[in-house]
Order: C-alpha cells, then structure tokens, then sequence
C-alpha cells in the first residue's frame, strides 16, 4: 500500500493538470469558433471564383497558361499541413502517417516536400526527405497574406518544372468531432467542364486575360482553404483531446480518493491496534 | 434613378451595398463604370480605387484587384482585399510605401516585377487614402 504523502502528492498534481487541460480545452473551443468563421466567410468568394472558372475552361485552350499544363509526372511535390503544436489527439500523426505512405510509395528521392507548421518540418528533417520550403510560427496570427505567401512558392516551384504534380494533404474539417485527412491535387489544375452552364456573357479584356489572372487566384484562395480547413480541425481535435483527458483525470482523481482513503482507514486501524494491545499490556 | 445590389467579395470578408446607383473600377483596360440593368459580364479588375455612389453619396475603396461579375440579379466583385478609404492608416501605408521602394531598387529578375506590383499597391493605398 503507498503511504498517505504519495497518494496526497499524486491527486495534486493530477488536479493541478486537470486545470490546464480544462483551460486548454476552453481556448481551444474559442478559436475553432473564430477558425469556422473564417471558413464561411472565404467560402463565396472561392465558390464563386470556381463557379467562373469552370464557365471559361470550355473554351480556353489548356496550352495557355502553364499552370494548366497536365505533364508526364516524373516528380511529385507534398504539400503537408499540420499544426506547430502538438497536444490535439491524432492530428498531426494521421496527416504525417498518410503523407508518408504516399511518398514512401512513389520513393522518397522523387518526391519534394513543402512543410507547413513545424510537426511537419520536424518530422521529415529528422527522417531526411527533400524539403523545399517549411513555413513556421505562423498560425497565431494566420491571415490571408500566409496563404499567397506559400501559394507562390508552391506555384513558382511548378512553374520552373522542378515538379510535375504537386498534391496536398491537410485535415478537411468535417465536424467538431471529426476531421478527415484527404490529398487533393492542387496543381495542375482539375475541373469537370460543365458545357450546360456557358451564357451569353461580356469578358474584358478576353477570355484568355480573365482566365490568366483568374487561375492564381484561384490556387491562392485554394490555398487559404487548406490553412483555414487544418487550423479549424486542429483546434477541434485540440478540443476533444482534451476534453477526454480533463474526463480521464476526473476518473484518477476519484480512484486515487478511494485509495487514499482506504490507506486512511487502515493507518488508523493499525494505530488503533497499536493503542489497545498497548493498553492491554500495560494491565498486566 | 434605378439602383442596383452590389456585393464586395473577399476571402476574409463581405461587404454588402444596397442601393447603388454607380460603381467605378479599376478595369485591367482602363476605368469604366457600372450603372444599374448592365449586360451580364465578367471584367478583369487591376490594383486601384473602388468609387462607389449610394444615395447620392459617394465612398472610396481601395482595391489590390480581382474581378467584377455582373448578372442581372446583382454586381459581384470579387476582389483579393478592399479597404475603406477612411479605414487605411496612412501612416502604415506610407510606411509599406518606402519599403516598396526599396526593394524595387534593390532587387531584379522575377523579384523585381513583384516588388513592382507591391509598390503599385502602396502607392494606391496611400492615393485613396487622402480622399
């Protein structure tokens, strides 16, 4: 039986983590509502940009803009999205688990990997892969300049035919209580052309212009979603993590009571013994 | 004079405007004004000033470019960033003004060009700024 102090000390500093992980669990709620906000707000500007784009591509030529450019793919580039801190359930290890695999598959000499946030630069540095680019300590204040930021060096990368694919894996978030790790290619451009949707429109200054400047865009506002989408699931896993570990140590505080308790009650038995043979002796 | 609904659309925000009269943008061709029952097109929108006219007033917007969609339901622009000519600190914007300059002094190459476009963008801050 552990003596009294230990099992004392032992309920202390579970109470004590109890705090933090509550306190965590509040912040974390905080900011995933601000982060699904975000995700509203950014969803007609890029639906309509998509909307517009899916009206053009019918009658533009592919050959136009190299962004559109489909390649024999010899090299791929992984974008991989987690989050800079750690403490949020199976976050960062599924995104990192399944990016893995996929570049494990094609081999890790052909593909390049972009890093964003440090779980993702920490664990390919250490296992050596090809990183291009690791964007750090930006999710405090992440806004949309982040987003155009590390669109153009992805793009650039493109363009200069480093790669011939680049595929995204991030955190989609789906609900609170649940996130979905997904690939998605981001370049070359993909779109189901729908022929139905073409009416008469003016475009100025041509259509070729307007899908030109269109498609950067695009991947920047594409872009945006990713960060948006994998900073709203990091906090919800953050969130669930722990509001689990704030249920789990509510349950070792009550098993560490009933222990302690018990050593209690038989200290004061055994004291109790003590006195009465004690007692008895004396008598005679 | 007939009005008509006009919505700024940004990745981070919306502005709605009811009752418009007027809008003129910063065309990639050149300024050019919309006025309610337009045709139905999509205009490419250069780094520039937003002047908006809603019950005889007019307001200034600063834009970095994007794209002007018309329909016959409403003007929809969707723009990368829009800021209120009254809302920009000038201070700031005369500050992203001289570093604008000089990188564009300092750099060449590809960087140069976007340097360019940054200085652009500073200058026109700083323009709607003053109205």
């Amino acid at each position: 039986m552990a003596n009294l102090k230990d099992i004392r000390d032992r309920i202390k500093s579970v109470k004590s983590i109890q705090k933090v992980t509550k306190a965590m669990k509040m912040v974390a709620a905080a900011k995933m509502r601000r982060a699904q906000e975000n995700m509203e707000q950014a969803r007609p500007y890029s639906s309509r940009l998509t909307e517009i784009i899916q009206n053009l591509l019918p009658d533009v030529d592919r050959g136009l803009l190299p962004l559109l450019n489909v390649r024999e793919v010899k090299r791929v580039a992984y974008v991989v999205v987690t989050s800079d801190k750690g403490l949020a359930g199976s976050f960062n290890s599924s995104v990192l688990r399944k990016s893995q695999n996929e570049i494990d598959e094609l081999g890790k000499e052909n593909v390049d990997v972009f890093c964003i946030g440090k779980k993702a630069r920490d664990h390919y540095k250490s296992r050596g892969y090809t990183i291009i680019e690791s964007h750090v300590d930006f999710w405090s204040n992440l806004n949309f300049n982040h987003a155009i930021k590390i669109g153009n060096g992805i793009v650039s990368y493109f363009l200069n035919g480093n790669v011939d694919e680049i595929r995204v894996v991030y955190n989609q978030f789906v609900n609170v209580a649940s996130q979905m790790v997904l690939t998605e290619q981001l370049l070359p451009l993909e779109y189901e052309a729908d022929q139905n949707t073409v009416v008469d429109r003016l475009y100025e200054p041509s259509k070729d212009d307007i899908v030109k400047s269109l498609v950067p865009r695009h991947l920047n506002v594409q872009m945006w979603k990713y960060l948006l989408e994998s900073y709203a699931s990091e906090q919800a896993a953050r969130m669930v993590a722990m509001e689990n570990a704030t249920t789990n140590s509510e349950d070792m505080i009550k098993d560490l009571t009933l222990e302690f308790n018990k050593a209690r009650q038989a200290t004061i038995t055994t004291e109790m013994l003590e006195i009465v043979s004690g007692a008895e002796a004396l008598k005679g | 004079m007939s009005a008509f609904t006009l919505e700024i659309v940004t990745p981070t925000q919306i502005l709605e405007a009811e009752e418009v009269s007027y809008v003129r943008c910063p065309g990639t061709d050149g300024s050019f004004g919309i006025m309610a029952s337009h045709r139905e097109a999509v205009i490419g929108l250069d780094v520039g000033e937003i002047k908006i006219t809603q019950g005889g007033k007019d307001s200034f917007y600063a834009t970095s470019g994007g794209f002007a969609e018309i329909t016959k339901e409403k003007v929809q622009l969707l723009v990368e960033t829009v800021e209120k000519a009254d809302e920009i600190d000038s201070g700031r914007a005369e500050a992203s003004l001289t570093r604008a300059k000089g990188r564009v002094s300092g750099t060449d190459g590809s960087d140069s060009k976007r340097a360019e476009t940054a200085l652009f963008r500073a200058v026109n801050r700083l323009r709607v700024s003053k109205r």
